[in-house]
């Protein structure tokens, strides 16, 4: 035990006698510590603005359909669609964490506008209900038709695309139900962008009670879930699994799996690459410094040797002081990524309009315990293996060399 | 039987065609609690001989037997555990740990030992004691003359209760009146003590505390 203090005490005392390299040793580690904390914290907003974002904007945090239904294609998919949704859906209220549900149909038209023909894929929904949740559907023109029976909003591409505006009149027409088609003459209140420009070319959101109609099905194809939080989805998906064996509850990166988790794989990638980036950096400045220090006292090592100090002893006294090192480096680059944070970045940083976004955003820098635990470990790891071949050759010198060392 | 018997001992510097002989052929037998000192200019062979007999170096050719052991078979390890435990060295530059205090110094090399903490403190201050510098247990050595780090390398050497001590030039880095000083203490810890003491130096005043001197010139024992 005393030894271990001891040779904590040789180490903090080193870290403070050649007070330039040591400045200079946790400057390094301090400002990779930092930039690495800052990056997670910027990662972190950025994910989670955009999980926000595909949750509040399109998908809820998931759906559920009829079990099997997404599996296959289906000659006649309504056959396949949820029953008596208004009874399903007060049953599923009683679930745990359930905020609210939304019955949705999918309707693939023909919309008309005067001269303009233009093909769409849009969804049936509760107007209404879903105003309060789906806050992130941006409307650039008018907003909402809530419970306005006869409304339509488009996705500004495909507004663009019909050459229409707020209040003009669209004929929607169906292929399906019997007879067919079936059209629907409806007024657009709403023109919106979600950020995807190919989502906002074809899309649009009619009444539910207009697309069963066009449909000619008093069913729905899936009811979207909004739940008090994202962590709250496995609990739910549990016991929708336990209580309603025929429904399948679908997350919302797996509804959206080619844009939301391409996403995040991609910039999971891009941001590994710089923290790799980073890491070496603090590396070469770790080794840099300790080999330098353990040159320096290469006959201190040849003289703790020849009164019977193992190597591993002498080892592990020089790894203590590369953690040690480490340690206050990193606990300075964290205060100083809090502090940035909390001060200059508090209202995060903006950024310009992602490929296929059309809107610009402000990133939040969240930073996470977690990631200043996984940034003070990387920088402990980083500085141990960084200190290990300087050591281990200083070590195995032979000692009457090691004492002759100047 | 003698403390260390030392046979037809010879060491080369270097290799590849180009070997420096430091020591040829060298006999010697040194007694429990002898105060031996080992003369002869530089690059006669004496660090060379010190580094042997301290387990630092093993020999190219011959044998050199410490307690009637033939050092020269032992793996590493066990020669750690033989220094660690039987010899102990003072060094001409000292090579005391700057970030230590005397205390700690002294104290550091006891911590390889499982001893209750009382014991390791009381030995640690017996020896600065024994050195004459207890009073200055707290300073760091850069806050001290060099006699007084001498004194704490000593004080180093001797905690251990080691059989040997090996000196190398132990007075080359000090003025002649604290290398007196220091030589005559050697000498008291010697007598008191009952611990072996082998120093070279090639000063006559500091040889001439020695029971016994041996000379050395070109790597061979001239007398």
């Amino acid at each position: 035990m005393r030894r271990a203090v001891l040779l904590l005490t040789m180490s903090l005392r080193n870290v403070f006698r050649n007070r330039r390299r040591s400045l200079f040793a946790l400057a390094t580690i301090a400002m990779g510590a930092l930039g690495l904390f800052v990056f997670m914290g910027f990662n972190r907003g950025l994910m989670n603005q955009y999980r926000a974002n595909t949750i509040r904007a399109r998908w809820g945090h998931g759906h559920l359909y009829v079990q099997g239904y997404r599996d296959r294609a289906h000659a006649r998919p309504s056959e396949h669609w949820i029953e008596r949704p208004s009874a399903v859906m007060a049953q599923l209220r009683g679930l745990p964490d359930v905020l609210d549900l939304f019955p949705r149909l999918t309707v693939s038209a023909i919309l008309v506008a005067g001269e303009h023909t233009v093909g769409g894929n849009g969804e049936g929904i509760d107007g209404a209900a879903e105003a309060g949740f789906f806050t992130q559907l941006n409307y650039r023109d008018g907003g909402d038709f809530r419970d306005r029976g006869d409304g339509i909003v488009l996705g500004e591409g495909l507004a663009r695309g019909l050459g229409v505006r707020l209040d003009d009149e669209i004929r929607l027409v169906v292929q399906g139900g019997e007879p067919s088609p079936h059209s629907a003459a409806l007024r657009v209140t709403g023109i919106f962008h979600t950020g995807s420009q190919e989502f906002d070319s074809r899309a649009f959101r009619i009444p539910l009670g207009v697309a069963q109609s066009l449909l000619a099905t008093d069913r729905v194809e899936s009811i979207a879930v909004a739940l008090t939080g994202v962590e709250a989805w496995p609990a739910f998906a549990k016991a929708v699994q336990a209580s309603f064996p025929g429904l399948e509850a679908v997350p919302f990166d797996e509804l959206d799996r080619i844009y939301y988790r391409h996403a995040v794989d991609w910039l999971d990638a891009q941001f590994a690459f710089i923290r790799g980036i980073i890491l070496l950096v603090v590396f070469l400045g770790i080794f840099n410094v300790i080999s330098m220090a353990v040159l320096e006292r290469t006959r201190e090592i040849g003289t703790l040797r020849a009164n019977g100090d193992s190597r591993v002893a002498i080892a592990f006294g020089h790894v203590l002081e590369a953690v040690v090192l480490a340690v206050l480096g990193a606990a300075i680059g964290l205060t100083a990524g809090w502090a940035l944070s909390a001060g200059p970045l508090r209202d995060g940083i903006a950024m310009p309009p992602a490929p296929g976004i059309t809107r610009s955003f402000r990133i939040q820098i969240e930073l996470a315990i977690a990631d200043g635990a996984q940034v003070l470990g990387l920088a402990v790891l980083t500085a141990v293996v960084g200190c290990l071949l300087p050591v281990w050759r200083a070590v195995r010198m032979p000692i009457a060399e090691a004492l002759r060392h100047v | 039987m003698s403390l260390y018997e030392v046979r037809a001992v010879s060491y080369h510097y270097g290799g590849n065609g180009q070997a420096v002989s430091a020591l040829a052929d060298v006999d010697l037998d040194v007694d429990a609690g002898e105060f031996l000192a080992i003369a002869g200019p530089s690059g006669s062979g004496k660090t060379t001989l010190l580094n042997l007999l301290g387990l630092l170096h093993t020999p190219d050719a011959g044998t050199i037997r410490l307690d009637g052991r033939d050092a020269s078979t032992l793996g590493e390890r066990e020669r750690t555990r033989l220094r660690r435990e039987r010899i102990a060295f003072i060094f001409q530059s000292l090579n005391l740990i700057p970030v230590l205090t005397a205390y700690e110094n002294v104290e550091y090399v006891l911590l390889a030992r499982s001893l209750p903490r009382a014991e390791r403190c009381r030995r640690t201050l017996d020896a600065l004691a024994a050195v004459g510098i207890a009073d200055q247990a707290d300073r760091r050595p850069q806050r001290m003359s060099g006699g007084q780090q001498q004194r704490v390398a000593i004080a180093r050497a001797l905690v251990r209760d080691v059989s040997v001590v090996l000196a190398d030039e132990p007075t080359a880095a000090l003025d002649q009146p604290t290398g007196c000083a220091v030589i005559h203490l050697l000498k008291r810890l010697n007598r008191d003590r009952g611990i072996t003491f082998i120093f070279s130096s090639h000063d006559p005043r500091i040889l001439a505390a020695a029971d016994r001197v041996v000379h050395l010139a070109d790597g061979r024992i001239a007398s």
